[in-house]
């Protein structure tokens, strides 16, 4: 028995031993203007970004073995990175950043996922195969991936997400959006959209919300559904063509015509009174309209 | 290197378009517009059968291809980024976004979207081959996924492509061409600068 305990100590002690040799903590801070810049690069593991009221940056988490933790710059702009001993394979880093609400943000990795909450700045957020979280009221943001997610919660007034395999979802209001993925499916639920622009190829595309009065907003699929939910009562002027899918109107008695070159189905109409265009291209992959409950 | 069934698929897109007519007459009533404007700015100098159609003459020509040229240019640029040497992308303020314009019209024939297209091959070869180059910065597992998806999207655009050569007056059909082309361009050219640290 006593022999046991003292194998498990053992064990314990060395993995303990190990932990604290693969893993080094960080603890940083920085002075930086309230509308300052913030640059963050670090491939792997995790960036977590958090607004706060007070003209500083500070910076705590982990770094792997063998890599080391850069931060410099001025009152007007830092940056941070993560340097690791082999890029190819780089070793897990988490950062939690707290920097000024106001803070003009970039950020870049490439498996690590971001999130960023509370900042109210411009935000530049790229990653390769990481998922990306947004959550509050930045002015702009600027969102890439190849095949991670993207998710969008709040109401910044400008947004572009694009993603190749990966899934973009908004939730909230915005006048100007775009968002983009080739075979991940779009999720949109939200009001005031004036100018906006939701496509895929083959992924589905699902809209809940309403349209600001005035606007333009695009819906373009290849072989995705689209699915467009509004309120009873909402208004759109619909110009909707699909090539060879078909359309299901749910939001008026208005039955699809066969397209104007012989094929396909044409659906031209307005609900609620009109007042905003709402084009929807679908090669083959069906349309529907419906009143969201 | 291209992958031999994008080669395939570009070799019977290129026979799709040696099928198309090589000449498409412009509609009637925008000859009727030209000459009447021709009229307008030389008094008293009709437009005679013998007269050089307009967009024969020399200048003219000189003029297009010099046009052609700069938007070209401006469309490589523009994809491949102006900054494309800078190593890290700049931070762009709300300010500095670009707003949304409203759309432009797109083209609207077969054969003003023939020429758009060459354009759009070009373009796209010139991101892939620079993409190619740069493909050890990426993972394996991501540029599977990346060729997935340029798969996919080139599959979109051959089956709207046979679709407008059976249809060569279908607007819709260019137009979702067009967005298709330009998912392309965009996903090669973020790839490209995802890949630069």
């Amino acid at each position: 028995m006593l022999k046991r305990v003292v194998a498990l100590a053992a064990l314990m002690a060395t993995v303990l031993s190990t932990s604290a040799h693969t893993q080094t903590k960080v603890n940083r801070g920085i002075r930086l203007d309230a509308n300052g810049a913030v640059r963050i690069y670090n491939l792997g593991g995790s960036v977590k970004v958090v607004g706060w009221n007070r003209d500083s940056v500070a910076v705590r988490g982990s770094i792997g073995k063998g890599a080391t933790f850069h931060m410099g710059g001025g009152h007007a702009g830092m940056k941070m990175f993560v340097e690791d001993a082999d890029e190819r394979n780089p070793a897990a880093a988490n950062l939690e950043v707290f920097v000024p609400v106001m803070t003009k943000l970039w950020v870049k990795t490439a498996t690590a996922g971001i999130d960023v909450s509370g900042v109210n700045g411009s935000l530049d957020l790229y990653v390769v195969s990481g998922d990306v979280r947004v959550t509050g009221s930045p002015a702009d943001v600027n969102a890439e991936a190849i095949d991670g997610t993207i998710h969008i919660s709040g109401s910044p007034s400008w947004v572009r997400a694009k993603s190749a395999s990966g899934d973009v979802t908004f939730d909230g209001k915005s006048s100007d959006v775009t968002m983009s993925t080739v075979s991940g499916k779009v999720t949109v639920k939200g009001s005031a959209f004036e100018k906006a622009k939701f496509e895929s190829v083959t992924g589905n595309i699902t809209f809940n919300g309403t349209f600001e009065r005035g606007g333009l907003i695009n819906f373009d699929t290849h072989s995705g559904t689209i699915d467009i939910g509004m309120p009873a009562g909402s208004s759109a002027d619909f110009d909707i063509v699909s090539i060879s899918g078909g359309i299901a109107n749910g939001l008026t008695g208005k039955r699809p015509s066969v397209g104007r070159y012989g094929r396909g189905a044409e659906l031209g109409m307005s609900a609620g009174g009109g007042g905003t265009r709402v084009v929807v291209r679908s090669f083959k992959g069906a349309i529907s309209l419906r009143v969201a409950k | 290197m291209i992958d031999p069934t994008e080669e395939e698929k570009f070799a019977e897109l290129n026979a799709l378009v040696r099928q198309l007519p090589r000449e498409i007459d412009p509609p009637a009533d925008a000859w009727m517009s030209i000459r009447s404007e021709i009229d307008k700015t030389r008094p008293g100098e009709s437009y005679t059968g013998t007269r050089r159609a307009i967009w024969q003459r020399p200048m003219f020509l000189a003029a297009a291809a010099v046009a052609l040229v700069a938007v070209s240019s401006i469309m490589t640029a523009a994809v491949l980024g102006w900054d494309a040497g800078i190593t890290r992308p700049r931070i762009v303020t709300a300010s500095q976004r670009p707003q949304s314009k409203p759309q432009e019209p797109g083209p609207a024939t077969l054969a003003e979207f023939a020429s758009v297209e060459n354009d759009y091959i070009s373009t796209a070869n010139q991101l892939s081959a620079v993409l190619e180059s740069e493909s050890n910065t990426l993972s394996p597992e991501t540029v599977a996924k990346l060729k997935e998806s340029l798969r996919i999207i080139d599959a979109a655009i051959i089956e709207a492509r046979r679709a407008l050569a059976a249809d060569p007056g279908n607007r819709a059909l260019i137009d979702m061409l067009n967005t298709s082309y330009n998912q392309k361009l965009d996903l090669l050219r973020r790839t490209t600068e995802m890949g630069r640290s």
